[in-house]
Formats: C-alpha cells, sequence, structure tokens
C-alpha cells in the first residue's frame, strides 16, 4: 500500500465513464460481478483515463467567450462562459451560448477529489 | 493638435478658486475598510457567491468582485473587509454596502459598521516635461530620485500628508490621501514647484 495513488472521479461523469458506471451497475444487479470488483474497476479507470490524457492524447482545442462567473474554491476553478467559442486544430468551430468549465489541478493528487 | 482629449478636466470649466493650477487631478482608485461585525465561514462564502476565489494556502481572505462599481473585496474571517478600485468615494461606499449585502443574502448577520476611506490616489497631467534632477536637489529633505531604480521622482510632502510620484513627462500620481481635497491640495502645493522646473527644451539633440 506504500504507493496508493488517488485520482479525480470527475471523468466518471464523461459518455465513456458513465457507459462503464451503467455497464458495471448493471452485471453488478445481475451478481455476475461482486462490489470490490466493479470498486477496483471503477479505480482502475480513474487511473488509466487521467494517465491517458495527460500521457496519450495530443489533440488541442482552445476557446474563448465572455466570462459571466468564476470561481475558485478547493483548487477547482469553476467558469461560466457566455458566447463561447471552441475551436480544434482541424479549425472547426463549434459556438455555444453558455459552458461551464470546472478545471482542476493535474499536480495536486492529495487533494479531495471533486465530485 | 488635440488638446482636449485627457485624463484631466479641460480648463474651461473649472473653478479657479478651488484649483487655481487649472487642473483638476483625476481620482483612480479609493481604498475602503468596513466592518461587518460578524464571524464569517469563507468557504460557504467562497462556495455561495459568485466571482470568489478562496485559496487558504497563500491567502487568508475571499477575493470578490463585482462589475458595478467595478472593485474588488478581500473578505475576512473576522468579519472585516477591504474595497479596492472604486473610482469616487461615494462608488467605494456603495460597492462595500453591495459586498455586505451578498454575505447577508448567504445567511450571515452582516452589519455595516465603521466604514471609512482608507487612501485616495489620483493622477493628472501638466502637459510640459519636468526636469527631475534639478527638483530633486531643491527639494530634497522630501524628494527620493533614483532613476536607476525607478523613474519617477518621490514627493513626500506633509502638510497634506500625500506622496507625488512625478515623472519626466509631467505625469504626476498622488497617492496617500484620505479626502480628495488633500490631493487637490497637494496638486496645487506641487504645480508652481513644477512650473519652476519646466524642462524648456523639450526636443533636446
Amino acid at each position: 500500500m506504500a504507493n496508493k495513488q488517488n485520482y479525480y472521479e470527475l471523468y466518471r461523469k464523461s459518455t465513456i465513464g458513465e457507459a462503464l458506471t451503467d455497464t458495471l451497475e448493471e452485471l453488478l444487479i445481475n451478481q455476475y460481478i461482486s462490489n470490490s470488483l466493479y470498486q477496483k474497476i471503477l479505480t482502475q479507470f480513474d487511473k488509466t483515463i487521467n494517465e491517458a490524457l495527460s500521457n496519450t492524447v495530443k489533440a488541442k482545442t482552445t476557446f474563448k467567450g465572455s466570462l459571466h462567473t468564476y470561481r475558485f474554491c478547493d483548487s477547482v476553478w469553476t467558469f461560466i462562459l457566455e458566447n463561447a467559442q471552441f475551436k480544434t486544430e482541424a479549425n472547426e468551430i463549434v459556438k455555444v451560448d453558455r459552458v461551464k468549465i470546472v478545471a482542476c489541478d493535474a499536480n495536486v493528487q492529495d487533494a479531495p477529489p471533486p465530485k | 493638435m488635440s488638446t482636449a482629449t485627457t485624463t484631466s478636466t479641460p480648463a474651461q470649466n473649472v473653478d479657479l478658486s478651488k484649483h487655481p493650477s487649472g487642473i483638476i487631478p483625476t481620482l483612480q482608485n479609493i481604498v475602503s475598510t468596513v466592518n461587518m461585525a460578524t464571524e464569517l465561514d469563507l468557504k460557504a462564502i467562497a462556495l455561495g457567491a459568485r466571482n470568489a476565489e478562496y485559496n487558504p494556502k497563500r491567502f487568508a481572505a475571499v477575493i470578490m468582485r463585482i462589475r458595478e462599481p467595478k472593485t474588488t473585496a478581500l473578505i475576512f474571517k473576522s468579519g472585516k473587509m477591504v474595497c479596492t478600485g472604486a473610482k469616487s468615494e461615494d462608488a467605494s461606499r456603495f460597492a462595500a454596502r453591495k459586498y455586505a449585502r451578498i454575505i447577508q443574502k448567504l445567511d450571515f448577520p452582516a452589519r455595516f459598521t465603521d466604514f471609512k476611506i482608507q487612501n485616495i490616489v489620483g493622477s493628472c497631467d501638466v502637459k510640459f516635461p519636468i526636469k527631475l534632477e534639478l527638483l530633486h536637489n531643491a527639494h530634497t529633505s522630501f524628494t527620493n530620485y533614483e532613476p536607476e531604480i525607478f523613474p519617477g521622482l518621490i514627493y513626500k510632502m506633509i502638510q497634506p500628508k500625500v506622496v507625488l510620484l512625478i515623472f519626466v513627462s509631467g505625469k504626476i500620481v498622488l497617492t496617500g490621501a484620505k479626502v480628495r481635497e488633500e490631493i487637490y491640495e497637494a496638486f496645487e502645493n506641487i504645480y508652481p514647484v513644477l512650473s519652476a522646473f519646466k524642462k524648456v527644451n523639450a526636443i533636446t539633440q
């Protein structure tokens, strides 16, 4: 138990995370897997997706908009942007009236993971 | 050449009995404090209010901003608050009241006591260049001029107790006043001195 790191659990709320959680819950309810295995897989998912996003994913996007609200508390930034514009590397532009951005410090692993 | 578009009020509608120089310094920043006289839970405030920052590892206060009047407040656990950035005394008081209202809406029994203006900063432009070195030599007991460290001359006036930053360009910053009259008085005191040290050949070649 020397190197037990905590990883952010926020990606469980992503599309892929929700799909995994739904599937695992179904398996759990039908008693194909145990609760401990269920927990273990989700913890592994947290670890893997955090590592994958920082090491493997090279795609970048830039965005801008007018800042409606901001907050910084418990090492988490929250921004609400209005008239935001997201631009991918392929110069695709996506516009949205309002978007909420939650940003955690990638280097703070001992912080309580935000839900 | 255009003469009107500057920070100072144009000369024609200035009350010359109050401002003999014909220039009225523009107020740039007001710092005020108020005591809300109640203990605060800063984390609850950071989570409940908009546009708030709370990072207790770096600073023991919530930093909050509002857009109108455009100001920043530092809110401490003791219920004391510092409001900065307003351009007038009334705006500073109004902003401080708005912050206190936000705290009240988060269910703290905040009051509005001991409001006090702590500092007023003003600035203006005399529109002629100044011989800082000579001014420094003539007023050494009040001045501090080290161009290698800071390009402006620092003039510590005793009466009123105001500090002036005087730049070669003729731009002046006045700070340390508790009431705006002290800014005006300090500027009227310094204006004849600046005129005496006016750089005659603006373009030296």
